[in-house]
């Protein structure tokens, strides 16, 4: 009952025009961080690069797990097997391979490469080889086997694709079967694998920006500590007293995202020439997928949320500590 | 209007010493009191607890009818914002000019610019620091700096006004122009609490005065309490 009657004389209530005032304290709190940033510009780059760096790192594994995964749904089409033939077989025993193939229901195309065809499409490639055409035209005889592409239907399995493989190796004019789904099967376990290390160095690396940018906004507190132990006592609110050094962590935050976007640029031109050489080899055309706007700005953004994540820890503990909050 | 009434007040630290013992006092509103007590007699504390820098270990204190201590955080800013505090160590913002330091209560409680400019300069001018308004605190004397705390203090022409040793590191002539000015505060309705060391100074006031021995009250000591501050044993 007393302490509800002191609610009612309360004369200590919250004053007039909160939400307009506190507008203004985010216009001039912003203000002070540009100044407060550009004026420590070594130190924030400093901060900045180190959260760029925890950034970047995630990114890259996110990027290489994306195209990896573009490149095998690229494959899909082409899954199957080749079948490779013994250098000196019949023509007839060919045609067997092909007509048998052609009763199998998880085969859509098998199609022939002669042993000519064959040497003339390695020649038409190496072309800009003038040693590689000398040494075939040295040899007696074209030392490449036929052989016979299968593409199998979208839904064959891996399962499927091996019985055949077993039932093909059988014969004796064959002297090699080679399943090309291994390979996606391979990019399969090498995404996931990129994508659980992606999630786990991201989460480690989210902690190190965390640390990083509480550490910095920690230093800021201390040199302004007396400061706001003076605006305690004259009546700061507590989100006062902590909205310019949240402000800090999200301008650490975003200009490490800035960075980390900056540096994924970078990796990604350094790398663009042994991709595409990589790609080319596959006949998969070099087309980068993932650094887009959305994925920039989403880079940008985890950085800024971050930052304030730290700043928010850096001015919670010191702020109690000091027995200021 | 706010009255201040500590009921059955006691302080004790976490080492167990008692810095204030069953103080139970009232000041009517509008009141001047000096608080007296050798050093270590609890005058420091006593202050600390009115404005809610610290929290009593028993008994309450009230201001304006609202026990201080059981002030949410959220509201004790507002609290603060009607409160002028002069510190006996001044804490003044070394890398902010004289005009700013004075300025800090105003911004917090987001005037106006113009109103600021004029009211820092209303208050620089009542303290005769007018001319020293761009000058970093390390600049000026401890006396000085001692007036710049008193400005800050009465800028935001609080309802209440404690005073922590003002006139320590002042000369008796403008000790004198000091006290004149929160006289004027009283007159206007603030209640001011002072506490001094300056006997003298207390004398020549002639306002009731509450001593402190120990932490405790002494009536013996105390004087002029009658009709506006009662002192309660």
């Amino acid at each position: 009952m007393e302490s509800k009657q002191s609610e009612n004389l309360d004369p200590w209530g919250k004053p007039v025009g909160g939400f307009a005032n506190w507008l203004k304290d985010h216009g001039r709190t912003f203000n002070e961080t540009t100044l407060f940033v550009s004026q420590r510009l070594a130190s924030s780059l400093f901060v900045w690069f180190l959260v760029g760096i925890a950034l970047s790192l995630p990114g890259v594994l996110w990027l290489a797990q994306v195209n990896l995964q573009a490149v095998g749904e690229g494959w899909q089409g082409r899954a199957g097997l080749t079948v490779y033939f013994e250098p000196v077989v019949d023509t007839q025993d060919i045609e067997d391979v092909l007509l048998d193939l052609k009763k199998v229901p998880i085969v859509k195309t098998a199609s022939l490469t002669t042993s000519d065809q064959a040497l003339q499409d390695f020649i038409a490639q190496t072309s800009e080889s003038q040693d590689l055409r000398n040494i075939l035209e040295s040899l007696d005889a074209n030392p490449l086997p036929a052989s016979i592409q299968i593409t199998t239907l979208d839904s064959a399995n891996f399962i499927q694709l091996e019985s055949l493989q077993r039932r093909l190796s059988a014969q004796k004019q064959i002297n090699d079967v080679v399943i090309e789904k291994t390979w996606l099967e391979r990019l399969a376990d090498l995404t996931t694998l990129l994508n659980r290390l992606g999630w786990i160095l991201g989460l480690l690396f989210a902690f190190g920006a965390i640390f990083v940018t509480s550490a910095s906004v920690r230093l800021a507190i201390e040199s302004r500590l007396e400061e706001l132990r003076v605006m305690a006592l004259v009546g700061a609110t507590r989100g006062q007293m902590r909205r310019p050094f949240i402000y800090f962590g999200a301008c650490y935050g975003f200009g490490g995202g800035v960075m980390a976007v900056m540096f994924l640029a970078l990796i990604l031109t350094s790398i663009e020439g042994p991709l595409q050489a990589l790609l080319g080899s596959y006949q998969v055309p070099l087309q980068v997928k993932g650094f887009d706007g959305a994925f920039l700005l989403w880079v940008v953004g985890v950085g800024v949320a971050l930052g304030i994540i730290g700043a928010w820890v850096a001015v919670k503990q010191r702020l109690r500590s000091a027995q200021i909050l | 209007m706010a009255g201040i009434v500590l009921d059955n007040v006691t302080k004790q630290f976490s080492n167990g010493y008692k810095a204030l013992e069953e103080i139970s006092v009232t000041f009517d509103a509008g009141t001047m009191t000096f608080l007296t007590g050798h050093s270590g007699a609890g005058k420091s504390t006593f202050l600390r607890l009115l404005i809610g820098a610290d929290e009593p270990t028993r008994g309450r204190v009230l201001v304006g009818g609202v026990d201080i201590s059981q002030l949410r955080k959220k509201r004790m800013p507002w609290y603060r914002r009607s409160v002028g505090v002069v510190f006996q160590d001044h804490h003044l913002l070394a890398d902010r000019s004289v005009f700013e330091n004075v300025a800090l209560p105003l911004r917090i409680g987001h005037f106006p610019a113009k109103e600021i400019a004029s009211r820092v300069r209303g208050a620089l001018s009542a303290v005769d620091l007018l001319d020293k308004e761009k000058l970093l605190p390390g600049f000026l004397s401890t006396g000085e700096q001692q007036r710049v705390g008193i400005a800050r203090a009465v800028v935001n022409r609080p309802k209440i006004l404690f005073a922590d040793e003002p006139t320590g590191n002042l000369d008796p002539t403008l000790s004198k122009t000091i006290m004149d000015l929160f006289s004027q505060f009283r007159e206007i309705g603030t209640t001011v609490i002072i506490a001094t060391h300056d006997i003298g100074l207390v004398k020549d006031m002639g306002q009731p005065t509450l001593n402190l021995i120990a932490g405790r009250l002494d009536p013996a000591g105390s004087s002029g309490l009658v009709g506006q501050t009662e002192v309660r044993r």
